[in-house]
């Protein structure tokens, strides 16, 4: 080994090589703890969703291809808690970006107490889902609920906001883009701080509304921070299962059954992990095929514009 | 050498995180039911660890006294005492079990332990009942508990649905208070007729959750739903298992006398305005009767209505609580020889009257009927305990599928008018043919 490192062409191989086997040190440590507690589970499960496993006391899950993907085809409640989710999903990210929009615009300007409005509007981050859900539940009752408590003051007959068949879905959206909204005004917030202050005085100077200036400099500027935001939005709206489980637990009629939580009533409830594990796995692809769509499009826009 | 070394190093401490990781996980799994050394001389002591659910102050109070006098009788099995709560308790058990962390000893109820049974997860029991309580408690409560012939658990106490009314109202409307043995549901129909008024309803029934009440009541009508046990099953929805649900519907459409709003909220949310005088009478479980007598308003005069009687019976279904002993358990006989103790009549009793509930074995009701005899509602909770019988869907394994994502929203869209009962009917139908393929 000595004799060959002499050269100087092998020297930098050996050296490169040292350099490779100490970057790759410093890299196991970081990527153990992934591949052992994220990927091989991950894998695990979509494993799971081409056998039969169960709850079972000593359960042997046996390999049956692509049974359960067949039976999911011709399951109805499915696709309709599907369709839900879909809804769900939609109207959760559009409202919260719309929502987080203008509250981000309010906190951004000059306001007097800036800095306490701004920690007053992250309160409901700081909140557990399923404390949410209580509060919530407790405003939406329909006896003893402030918010019919205050229509009836005002004239108007009383919700019963969760319980009724048209406002349940609505009802759940709206406390699901309460407590997600901090998240994305704090993502637009930042975003909107790195607009630069030059072009938006330009715009002032040359005479541009406000609408306009928003419109032309803040909304282009801004357009990675809301791609990334409603895209996670989406995501973790798709996967919600705390908040929607303690309110209405999917009821009423089924009016909410989001696909986890009915996916969460097939593993635990039916004990069929391999068919609940087939509904996750429909599910992952499902939202992957939305994003990717998405994300296509707007690289092909990016390309188009530069 | 140095930076292999380095490598060396950093792939030891990878593997040992993630095996202390992996030792985190099952540490916890391997202590349930070891033995300590025995104090005086060789003997071992068991230890045996007991989940109990009860979470009703009077109720702990009662299972902590029970599980001392075990304690202090028994020095070489001592009973550890752990509390849980009937929240989320499912998902607590089938997390234990899995994971192999069960407790000996398991608190629940027939209808939601029956799927671990059915699993595997529990004792037979059958051969270690003493036989005292096996003959003092009736054959429909033991069929409850009784799964592929074996029995998997002590049923210990049972609720049945009560009509509590409001005395005072009743009176007002000129009302005579029923005092038979039992009530039609055609003299609930009429009291919640007479007693709706403006702005006040006669029947107010929390059914957010009504798949439970309907199965029960609804066998007074002989309403089974189910014919056969495991997966052999067929599902039969006819004019005895839909008659509760349209009498319910009839109150709430036709007579308006029944709140719409309390057929969306739950039992304990319908009460405020029962006590408050907005509604004459509520449905509610038996085990109320407790709650009812502190938490009510100063002066209110409540009294529990006799039993509803279907078109055939006042059967309901028994549904009771139950203790089972884990499978895995290494001192399944231990567990069994306290759930003896446990289940002893002074020990029910006590158990039954904390809780507000029918206590499963005859002698321990006897005694309970002597100790309440002049307190509101108990004769006729005592008296509806005559009349539990083991429900068909117990048997059924498909039954909790179905009653999440099929029953439950059918009964809810009807309830709510959304659907007439031919389309609920073939809404129910259809679902069992979906979930139990």
């Amino acid at each position: 080994m000595t004799a060959v490192a002499t050269r100087p062409v092998t020297r930098r191989g050996v050296s490169s090589r040292a350099q490779r086997r100490e970057a790759i040190a410093l890299v196991v440590p970081a990527m153990a703890p992934i591949i052992v507690f994220s990927v091989i589970p991950l894998m695990a499960g979509v494993y799971l969703g081409f056998t039969d496993a169960t709850l079972r006391r000593n359960d042997v899950a046996d390999f049956i291809g692509l049974d359960n993907f067949i039976r999911l085809m011709g399951d109805r409640f499915f696709w309709e808690s599907f369709r839900i989710g879909l809804v769900w999903a939609v109207a959760c990210s559009v409202l919260t970006l719309l929502c987080a929009m203008g509250l981000a615009l309010l906190l951004n300007t000059d306001l007097r107490l800036k800095s306490l409005t701004r920690v007053l509007a992250l309160i409901p981050w700081a909140m557990p889902p399923v404390v949410v859900a209580i509060m919530w539940r407790m405003i939406y009752s329909p006896t003893a609920g402030p918010l019919n408590a205050a229509l009836e003051w005002v004239g108007v007959a009383p919700v019963n906001w969760l319980g009724d068949f048209s406002t349940a879905l609505p009802a759940v959206i709206v406390v699901a883009v309460w407590s997600g909204m901090p998240q994305t005004t704090v993502l637009l917030l930042a975003g909107m701080q790195q607009v630069p202050a030059e072009q938006l005085e330009a715009a002032a100077v040359d005479g541009a509304s406000a609408a306009r200036r928003f419109w032309h400099v803040t909304l282009p500027a801004l357009r990675p921070v809301v791609l990334a935001s409603t895209a996670l939005d989406f995501i973790w709206s798709f996967n919600s299962f705390g908040l929607v489980y303690v309110m209405t637990e999917g009821g009423p009629g089924g009016r909410t059954m989001l696909p986890m939580l009915f996916t969460y009533l097939e593993a635990f409830k039916n004990r069929n992990i391999g068919y609940a594990s087939a509904m996750g796995d429909v599910l992952v692809i499902a939202v992957l095929l939305v994003l990717s769509i998405y994300l296509i499009q707007q690289f092909r826009k990016g390309k188009a514009e530069g | 050498m140095k930076k292999r070394h380095v490598l060396a190093v950093a792939m030891a401490a990878t593997a040992a995180l993630a095996l202390t990781a992996c030792q985190q996980g099952s540490a916890t799994g391997g202590d349930d039911g070891d033995t300590g050394g025995g104090e005086g001389g060789g003997e071992e002591v068991v230890n045996l660890e007991f989940q109990s659910l009860s979470d009703q102050p009077l109720a702990m109070e009662a299972v902590q006294g029970i599980v001392d006098d075990w304690n202090a009788e028994n020095p070489n099995i001592q009973v550890e005492l752990v509390q849980a709560g009937w929240d989320g308790i499912y998902d607590k058990l089938i997390t234990q079990f899995n994971g192999g962390t069960a407790p000996d000893i398991i608190h629940y109820e027939a209808a939601s332990i029956a799927p671990f049974a059915v699993d595997g997860y529990l004792a037979d029991l059958t051969d270690l009942i003493d036989p005292a309580f096996a003959s003092d408690v009736t054959e429909g409560i033991w069929e409850s508990v009784t799964v592929n012939e074996e029995i998997i658990a002590y049923p210990t106490t049972l609720q049945s649905y009560m009509v509590f009314a409001n005395v005072d109202l009743l009176e007002a409307a000129g009302v005579e208070i029923p005092s038979g043995p039992t009530m039609t549901w055609d003299e609930l129909r009429e009291i919640a007729q007479a007693t709706t008024t403006d702005g006040q309803f006669g029947l107010g029934w929390g059914l957010s959750n009504p798949t439970a009440t309907f199965m029960s009541l609804g066998l007074g009508f002989d309403g089974g739903y189910f014919e056969g046990s495991g997966s052999d099953v067929t599902i039969d929805v006819g004019e005895g298992e839909l008659a509760v649900p349209e009498a319910i519907h009839q109150m709430t459409y036709e007579d308006a006398s029944l709140d719409p709003v309390s057929l969306t909220q739950s039992g304990s949310e319908v009460l405020p305005a029962w006590y408050a005088g907005q509604t004459a009478m509520t449905v509610q479980g038996s085990f109320r009767v407790a709650s009812i007598g502190t938490d009510a308003p100063e002066g209110f005069n409540w009294a529990v209505l006799p039993p509803l009687e279907g078109s055939v019976s006042a059967d309901q279904a028994a549904n009771p609580q139950t203790y089972s002993v884990n499978i895995d358990s290494e001192h399944v006989e231990e567990s069994a020889q306290f759930l003896d103790f446990f289940t002893s009549t002074e020990n029910l009793a006590a158990l039954a009257y904390a809780d507000a509930l029918v206590p499963a074995s005859t002698s321990a009701r006897d005694a309970l009927a002597e100790q309440t005899a002049d307190e509101t509602g108990w004769a006729e909770v005592l008296a509806s305990g005559d009349s539990l019988v083991a429900p068909p869907f117990l048997t059924v394994d498909a039954y909790t599928q179905w009653k999440d994502t099929v029953a439950t929203p059918a009964f809810q869209r009807f309830l709510a008018d959304e659907i007439d009962s031919a389309q609920l009917q073939a809404d129910l139908t259809d679902g069992w043919e979906q979930v139990n393929r």
